[in-house]
């Protein structure tokens, strides 16, 4: 895999320091023939963070994170994860990522999944993506089509981790389960993220979801950042980080319908 | 990859690999069974061209024991290559669109160039495998029937043809090329497996007989003066008369001649000695005709697999195009 190296500037990070950035974006855009999904954005997503990528639907949640991992191709600027530049011949060994609709082959087994992941990851992890099936109480023998939502959801991230990534990119990983699974899902999610050093980013269009895990807010609305942060440093007065959303939404709300 | 790409076309290839075994155990049993057949019934002179005293009983009750095997025979080598572009080439990438695997798959650490040709290989090297080896099994027996088959109508028939060289591989790699094109741009399986039925045996039609042109004919001039002998196999592609010289003579006026002859006596009583004189004192010689010998198939053949070949490979190159641009 050949990769641009872009320069970047060294950030004060807190916590343990990174030797890249996961994320570190220059005026990045993407158009559609629509009009632009993502209008020039800059963005650093620094390391060991819990990044809750929030917006409505149709915001560019979506289409920031096909950005970050190579899937799309930026119309203007550019974009580096972990100092190297995505180039749609395949993902960074470093990142991993789950797309909406949660793709598994169905026809497969959990174990020959986890195997399927073991084929196409040169840094893949048996045991631990294993572990990770187990703990969640999947059997290793039943057919992915006959799982349910949770259970489901438990593989894809066992297959998102197995890999061993440094970042992690969950596009609206809880959508589609209830609240159990949603807690269950979470929990383990947060428990690997802090003991592995892991920075994971989760889209939603529901703050709530995300509000209470996550200690990095990005903040979308209709292609543009409106906010960007950590959680503590953006909510220094105390304002519960709803209310900050919230704030910031009305106020480009009102600013449209004055424009 | 190659490991995933073989685990996902597990069905398809196990599939092939019945029709494989069954298929081709068949055709061994069935030869044998029908050398038997002709050897008992003491037909075996029967088998080469030219054979004497053949049309006998013993060859009617062989030909109703066997002629719709070999029906059945070259029909499946006929289908099979829409088969394997309906249910393999048309599926392949179509599925995995449809269902949103695609993304699964490019989100691990392969390229997606790999994630293609694995796939690819996987499913099209076993599939013209298949299709080469009952080919060839097919090709085995009716030789060993020869005349007493479908040899008969010489290797241009249509039908024999279609089934014989490289023709068959050909059209194999067509079908499914255009299921495997129609599935990544359509992204829908039931468009990709109807467009690759419809396509192939649309091509198939319009194509069938072009490639004779491709051959160079040679003249064959009647001995009797009436009667080209064509009971080697060879296709007439053209005829006429000779003058005297040994030189074409122009169709309009080989027309006039011969109705002018047919014309001078009652049609009845003029037998075709008669009727060759009287077209000899107007200059007309010989009848000729324009024949390709059954002994240069090959060169259609070779063109047959070029073109549909040449096609397939075009669609594949549009396969991989379009899906390095999926995003």
């Amino acid at each position: 895999m050949t990769m641009r190296r872009l320069p970047h500037p060294e950030l004060p990070a807190p916590g343990v320091p990174v030797p890249e950035l996961p994320v570190f974006a220059e005026g990045v855009g993407k158009r559609y023939r629509r009009g632009w999904a993502l209008e020039q954005t800059s963005l650093t997503i620094p390391g060991n963070r819990i990044v809750a990528l929030v917006g409505p639907n149709g915001a560019g949640k979506s289409t920031l994170m096909g950005l970050i991992t190579g899937m799309l191709r930026p119309t203007v600027g550019s974009i580096a994860v972990f100092g190297d530049q995505p180039n749609g011949r395949g993902m960074h060994p470093a990142v991993s990522y789950l797309a909406q609709p949660k793709p598994l082959y169905k026809q497969l087994t959990v174990a020959e999944t986890l195997t399927f992941g073991a084929r196409t990851n040169p840094t893949w992890d048996q045991g631990y993506a294993s572990h990770l099936v187990e703990q969640a109480g999947v059997p290793l023998h039943a057919k992915v089509g006959t799982l349910s939502g949770g259970q489901r959801t438990r593989v894809a991230l066992a297959l998102a981790l197995g890999k061993r990534p440094r970042l992690v990119l969950l596009d609206e990983p809880l959508a589609d389960l209830d609240p159990l699974a949603r807690e269950a899902v979470l929990g383990a999610l947060m428990t690997e993220a802090r003991s592995q050093g892991i920075t994971v980013v989760l889209s939603s269009h529901v703050l709530a979801e995300l509000e209470g895990v996550c200690d990095h807010l990005v903040l979308l609305h209709k292609g543009r950042i409106l906010l960007a942060g950590d959680v503590d440093r953006l909510s220094t007065n105390g304002t519960p980080l709803g209310e900050l959303v919230l704030h910031h939404m009305r106020a480009a709300a009102a600013q449209e319908a004055a424009a | 990859m190659i490991w995933a790409s073989f685990r996902l076309q597990r069905v398809q290839l196990l599939t092939l690999l019945g029709v494989l075994v069954v298929g081709g155990g068949a055709l061994v049993l069935l030869r044998s069974s029908m050398v038997g057949a002709i050897t008992s019934a003491r037909l075996t002179e029967c088998v080469e061209r030219g054979g004497t005293a053949c049309a006998s009983v013993d060859q009617n009750a062989f030909l109703d024991d066997w002629s719709n095997l070999f029906q059945v025979a070259r029909i499946l080598i006929i289908v099979l290559p829409i088969l394997i572009g309906v249910f393999v080439g048309a599926p392949l990438f179509a599925q995995e669109l449809e269902h949103g695997t695609h993304v699964l798959a490019f989100t691990q650490s392969v390229s997606r160039t790999r994630w293609m040709l694995s796939k690819l290989v996987v499913a099209l090297v076993p599939a013209l495998v298949v299709v080469a080896v009952l080919q060839y099994l097919v090709w085995w027996w009716l030789t060993a029937a020869g005349t007493l088959g479908p040899r008969i109508n010489g290797a241009w028939h249509p039908v024999n043809f279609g089934i014989d060289h490289v023709s068959p591989v050909a059209y194999t790699l067509f079908a499914f090329a255009v299921g495997a094109f129609v599935g990544v741009v359509a992204r829908r399986t039931l468009v990709a497996m109807t467009a690759a039925f419809g396509v192939f045996v649309v091509a198939r039609f319009a194509l069938d007989g072009q490639v004779n042109r491709f051959v160079t004919p040679e003249r064959r001039v009647a001995a009797d003066g009436l009667t080209v002998d064509m009971r080697d196999g060879a296709l007439s592609v053209g005829r006429g008369w000779l003058d005297a010289a040994g030189l074409e003579v122009p169709w309009d006026r080989a027309v006039s001649v011969s109705d002018a002859c047919r014309t001078t006596s009652s049609a009845a009583t003029q037998g075709q000695e008669e009727f060759l004189a009287c077209m000899r004192e107007s200059g007309l010689e010989n009848r000729y005709s324009l024949v390709l010998p059954e002994s240069s198939t090959w060169i259609a053949h070779l063109y047959d697999a070029a073109i549909f070949g040449g096609f397939a490979v075009l669609l594949l190159a549009g396969t991989v195009w379009a899906l390095r641009r999926q995003s």
